[in-house]
């Protein structure tokens, strides 16, 4: 198998797009062409995710910042890229470096390891295939903590190397450089299997190797890791879808014990419905059912819209809208469809033990599935780069597992792909509830035995294809090709295989978000739309579904057919479509009950198809139902009463009528009247498609502003942030200010007080001034009085001196008296020689200066001052005596 | 009535039969164009049958076709008719048939194809005989296929089997091996022939 699958990478890698798949060779060139938008797109997407996630986390943290979680991921992001614990740390950087990584970065990384492993392989050649084998484990061991770097895509390269040795040289001799790049380019997406090999060997080998034991334990059974957790950022993602996920288990279960069936633990998450219709008998059941699940449906819309919750909800969404980044892919579809919260710890794991050991015992059904699994593996993607031998096997498991899992669904042909497509995203584990996840739920009763609403989305595409696209159905009606032929393949393949992989993805990435079939409706109007017009211009249906196949095939431009069916259908919401499907499930459950009740023995006259075909028409246009009858009924078609039918009919008249050159008049005024009816028809459906697009506009123009307004509220708040934080500073310079300006206050204060008080004291001193010059007054008259004293002291002297003279002549005489007379004089003498000289000066100037009076005496005073005050000094005691 | 009822003639009238176009629907009696079915148990070869007519090409590893998958292809008969067969290749699990009617109503043509290899296909395929004479148009021509006759040392399904089965059902029988394409031609060509051609104009 393996030398065939060498063969087949060589023979196709030009031939294979980046994700490793086959291109059709008419799509090579155009792919080329598109390469360089998508890596352009993709580098401005992963930069946007980026950013989104990066403020993600912040809000995380902002809100609680989990330590436990975070460790599991941290551990699992270890698992995940395939490195032991020992070199685990800062392993998570290198991660997101590695996400960074633009493509052609990778490419070099590529190219070295291919040089080098081309190298060790043709070392490896000469040794003995179990040598072979052995030094080959140990370079996987060895190259571990080369990993981090280069990428697992190393190990891919030399597995493909050598398994095959005979190949070798021609390997080596086709490795052109370009070539090589693409084959590289091709391996990039599968590291996950190859993770598991790894991880296989490195459990077998090394089992007490460090870290992850606990990791190691649990798969040791299959000693395979198979589970890895999502990366931290993306948790708050997780945490909504998973809380959708929550919901429609809610519901279900609480259906589950409306409708009374018990279920084992096993079938858990089994939509009832499909329960139910196994008990073939049970027809009112059935019905019952499917209407208290349409009620739970309504309900789940309703209760489950995440968007109140999480106000990062519509950036997200047009994030996905714009594409998910290639490395994130994986793990953003698991958040999306809520791995966490579907997961059983164990389940898998159970379950793979499940089927080796029934190996005997299992059922007819079983045994069914199990056959055609294996008839299906080699034919899911063959060739593809990933899918070796390893990848085949996970993708046995996985489809066993299901198929054991939820018995209603088992496996039907589909699944195999979109089982390849999670495994080239994913580990095993995360790809198996991954699955489960898009089969149970999102596609509930899609591939189950039956296929009930497989059909139902059918008949309600095919009335809204009537709404939207009236002349394009007239015409494929025309031509003989119902809608449904063509859209069948496409819902159930979920695109897979239709359009290019670029395209299949996005649209994937939509889907898992929004987690309905919306998407699908819209991406198949949305091609209708592209391609309509050509398919209209065909002239038979065998040219109208080749040219819309291929054209649909080669619908490079991804971004343009997404935002197309995003943007230009919004009025087709699940809200929408459940209303239709409630409409057609009866319908399709009758017959499916006609098919049970009768061992598909079908005594109808009519017929499962032509029943299917009529109720198709139903609602829709009444002529056409009458001539699907009539044409059931085996009737003539001939029958000339159908001329007079409208539209429809018309319409066919008229390109027949082109066709045959309108042989007389009476055709012509047919014709006219078709190509009237026609281009009225044609109008009306303009006309719904110009409002349609109006809304398409007006809620883009909405959205945009939305995204301007929520960027300039968040610059705004920056800026009131900013602000906020000025008027702070103001505050605190003002009371700053203000201390400075009490302080200053209170300086003025006590320089007023020290003023007050100097003024005081200056009043004072004036007073005392004013008090002195008082007492000088005073003091000058006392002086004044002192003097006139001392005049009539000098009078009294003179008279005195006078007397005693007299007194003298008369005494002179008498001795005793001279003798007590001549002591006193003794002493008076000095006193009154001093009085008298002064007395003499005082009068001669009195007598210069006419008469002496109190006041010359008292300006003689000043005139000798130091005669005053020595005066003074003698005066005073007296005066205070 | 034969032909002429199940197989409108498109050119009687600008008017007559413009709603139907499900059935086989030759152009002119020169120019023939039918709608073909291909049914069978699941990897018995079907889209291998169809990509060796139509493209040449075999790959022993080609896809699982989900729903069902379409191709066309004019041959030249040799009493210079051309024959556009528009080839519906449906998918082969089992329950895919629940929407094998929407394919095969209205088919000109139906080819049960099965595995020389595997008797379960065979009795697959005893199934669509049945089925298709119950729901099928009454007159489309059918075709019984034991693919992969390359495989002789395999077989399983004897010869002889595949012509009793075929001569009891009115149908055309044929070995073919798409891996070699050991009759895929002569396959179609075969079909062609059995046509039913439409009545001159009138």
């Amino acid at each position: 198998m393996t030398e065939q699958h060498l063969f087949v990478v060589h023979n196709y890698l030009r031939d294979r797009d980046a994700y490793g798949f086959a291109l059709r060779p008419q799509h090579v060139q155009r792919y080329q062409e598109y390469l360089n938008i998508y890596t352009e797109e993709e580098t401005e997407r992963a930069e946007k995710w980026k950013n989104f996630l990066d403020r993600q986390e912040n809000r995380a943290a902002e809100s609680c910042s989990s330590e436990e979680e975070f460790q599991d991921s941290f551990q699992a992001d270890g698992l995940e890229s395939g490195e032991e614990s020992d070199s685990e740390e800062g392993s998570r950087n290198g991660k997101h470096e590695d996400c960074e990584l633009s493509g052609t970065r990778v490419l070099q990384h590529l190219e070295q390891d291919r040089t080098e492993t081309a190298g060790d392989v043709s070392k490896e050649r000469e040794l003995s295939p179990e040598e072979a084998q052995v030094l080959e484990k140990n370079q996987y061991l060895r190259e571990k903590s080369l990993r981090r770097d280069t990428g697992p895509v190393e190990d891919e390269e030399k597995e493909i190397f050598e398994s095959d040795k005979d190949k070798e040289s021609s390997v080596e001799s086709e490795s052109e450089s370009d070539e090589e790049k693409q084959s590289q380019a091709v391996k990039e997406p599968m590291d996950h299997v190859h993770i598991q090999e790894e991880e296989k060997l490195v459990a077998e080998e090394d089992k007490c190797e460090s870290g992850h034991e606990k990791a190691q334990q649990e798969t040791k059974a299959r000693s395979v890791i198979e589970w890895a957790h999502i990366r931290p950022c993306l948790a708050s993602i997780e945490d909504m879808m998973c809380a959708r996920v929550k919901n429609v288990k809610y519901m279900k279960n609480s259906q589950k014990t409306i409708v009374g069936d018990h279920a084992s633990p096993r079938k858990e998450s089994l939509p009832s419905i499909e329960e139910s219709e196994q008990n073939s008998g049970e027809n009112d059941r059935d019905s019952e059912t499917s209407t208290s699940r349409s009620h739970s449906m309504k309900e789940e819309q309703g209760s489950v819209s995440p968007e109140p919750f999480f106000p990062w909800y519509e950036e997200l969404e047009v994030l996905v809208r714009l594409g998910v980044p290639k490395d994130l892919r994986g793990e953003v579809w698991q958040a999306f469809v809520g791995v966490k919260a579907r997961r059983v710890e164990r389940y898998y794991q159970d379950l793979l033990a499940q089927i080796t050991n029934s190996d005997e015992s299992s059922s007819d059904v079983q045994r069914k599935w199990k056959k055609q699994i294996e008839k299906d593996i080699p034919r899911t993607f063959p060739g593809h780069p990933a899918l070796n031998e390893n990848g085949r096997d996970s993708l046995r498991r996985i489809l066993l597992a299901y198929a054991c899992h939820n018995p209603s669904v088992g496996y039907c042909q589909a699944m195999n792909f979109f089982a390849g497509l999670l495994l080239l995203l994913m580990p095993e584990e995360n790809a198996f509830w991954t699955l489960v996840g898009i089969i149970d739920d999102y596609f509930d009763g899609y591939y189950t035995e039956e296929m009930i609403e497989s059909q139902v989305d059918q008949l309600v595409f095919e009335e809204l294809m009537r709404e939207r696209f009236p002349k394009l159905v007239n015409h494929l009606d025309y031509l003989g090709v119902q809608v449904a032929w063509i859209s069948g393949p496409w819902f159930l393949s979920i695109f897979v295989n239709i359009i290019p992989w670029e395209c299949v993805l996005r649209m994937w990435d939509v889907l898992l978000f929004e987690g309905n079939r919306v998407v699908l409706f819209r991406t198949a109007f949305a091609i209708m739309e592209l391609y309509g017009p050509a398919i209209v211009a065909t002239k038979d249906a065998g040219d109208a579904i080749t040219s819309l196949q291929s054209l649909a095939s080669s619908t490079f431009d991804s971004s343009q057919l997404v935002l197309t069916a995003c943007m230009g259908y919004i009025s087709t919401n699940e809200a929408r479509l459940e209303e239709l499907r409630k409409i057609h499930r009866p319908a399709v459950l009758e017959i499916v009950e006609e098919r049970i009740q009768k061992g598909r023995v079908w005594k109808d006259k009519k017929g499962l198809a032509s029943k299917l075909y009529s109720f198709k028409h139903e609602g829709s246009i009444l002529d056409h139902e009458q001539k699907s009858t009539q044409r059931n009924d085996g009737e003539n078609p001939d029958d000339d009463d159908e001329s007079c039918s409208p539209s429809l009919n018309l319409d066919g008249a008229n390109v027949d009528s082109e066709v045959d050159s309108l042989p007389d008049l009476q055709e012509q005024v047919v014709w006219m009247k078709v190509e009237l009816c026609r281009l009225l028809e044609e109008k009306r459906s303009a006309v719904m498609r110009a409002e349609e697009l109006e809304i398409a506009l007006m809620e883009m123009v909405k959205e945009d502003n939305r995204l301007e307004l929520s960027a300039r509220i968040e610059q705004l708040e920056r800026e009131v942030r900013e602000l906020k934080q000025v008027l702070s500073d103001k505050k605190e310079q003002e009371t700053a200010m203000l201390q400075v300006l009490m302080k200053v206050e209170q300086d003025q204060k006590l320089t007023e007080d020290a003023r007050i008080s100097a003024e005081q004291d200056a009043a004072a001193q004036r007073y005392a001034v004013h008090v002195l010059q008082e007492k000088n007054e005073k003091l000058v008259t006392q002086l004044a009085q002192m003097e006139k004293k001392l005049v009539t002291a000098e009078t009294t002297l003179e008279a005195t001196l006078q007397y005693e003279s007299g007194q003298n002549k008369a005494l002179s005489s008498s001795p005793r008296f001279t003798r007590t007379t001549q002591e006193s004089p003794k002493k008076k003498t000095g006193f009154l020689s001093f009085g008298l000289g002064w007395r003499d000066r005082n009068k001669a100037k009195q007598t210069e200066e006419s008469n002496v009076d109190n006041t010359s005496n008292a300006s003689s005073e000043s005139k000798s001052p130091s005669k005053e005050s020595k005066s003074e000094d003698l005066l005073n005691p007296e005066t205070r005596r | 009535m034969g032909c002429a009822t199940s197989l409108p003639d498109r050119n009687s009238g600008a008017l007559s039969g413009l709603s139907n176009s499900e059935n086989a629907v030759p152009a002119d009696a020169k120019n023939l164009r039918v709608k073909l079915v291909l049914l069978g148990d699941s990897g018995v070869g079907k889209s291998c049958i169809v990509l060796r007519f139509v493209r040449g090409q075999f790959d022993a590893t080609s896809k699982v076709t989900v729903g069902a998958s379409f191709l066309s292809q004019t041959i030249a008969l040799q009493d210079s008719t051309t024959v556009k067969f528009e080839i519906w290749d449906t998918a082969g699990q089992e329950r895919y048939s629940a929407l094998a009617p929407l394919y095969y109503r209205g088919a000109g043509v139906a080819v049960i194809v099965y595995d020389i290899t595997s008797p379960e296909s065979f009795k697959k395929a005893q199934y669509w005989v049945k089925e298709l004479q119950k729901h099928g148009s009454p007159d489309i021509v059918m075709a019984l296929v034991g693919n992969k006759a390359d495989l002789h040392e395999k077989r399983e399904v004897p010869t002889e089997d595949g012509i009793e089965l075929a001569e009891k059902n009115g149908m055309f029988f044929i070995e073919t091996s798409a891996k070699t394409a050991d009759n895929i031609n002569q396959l179609f060509e075969e079909i062609g022939k059995r046509l039913p051609r439409p009545a001159p104009s009138s």
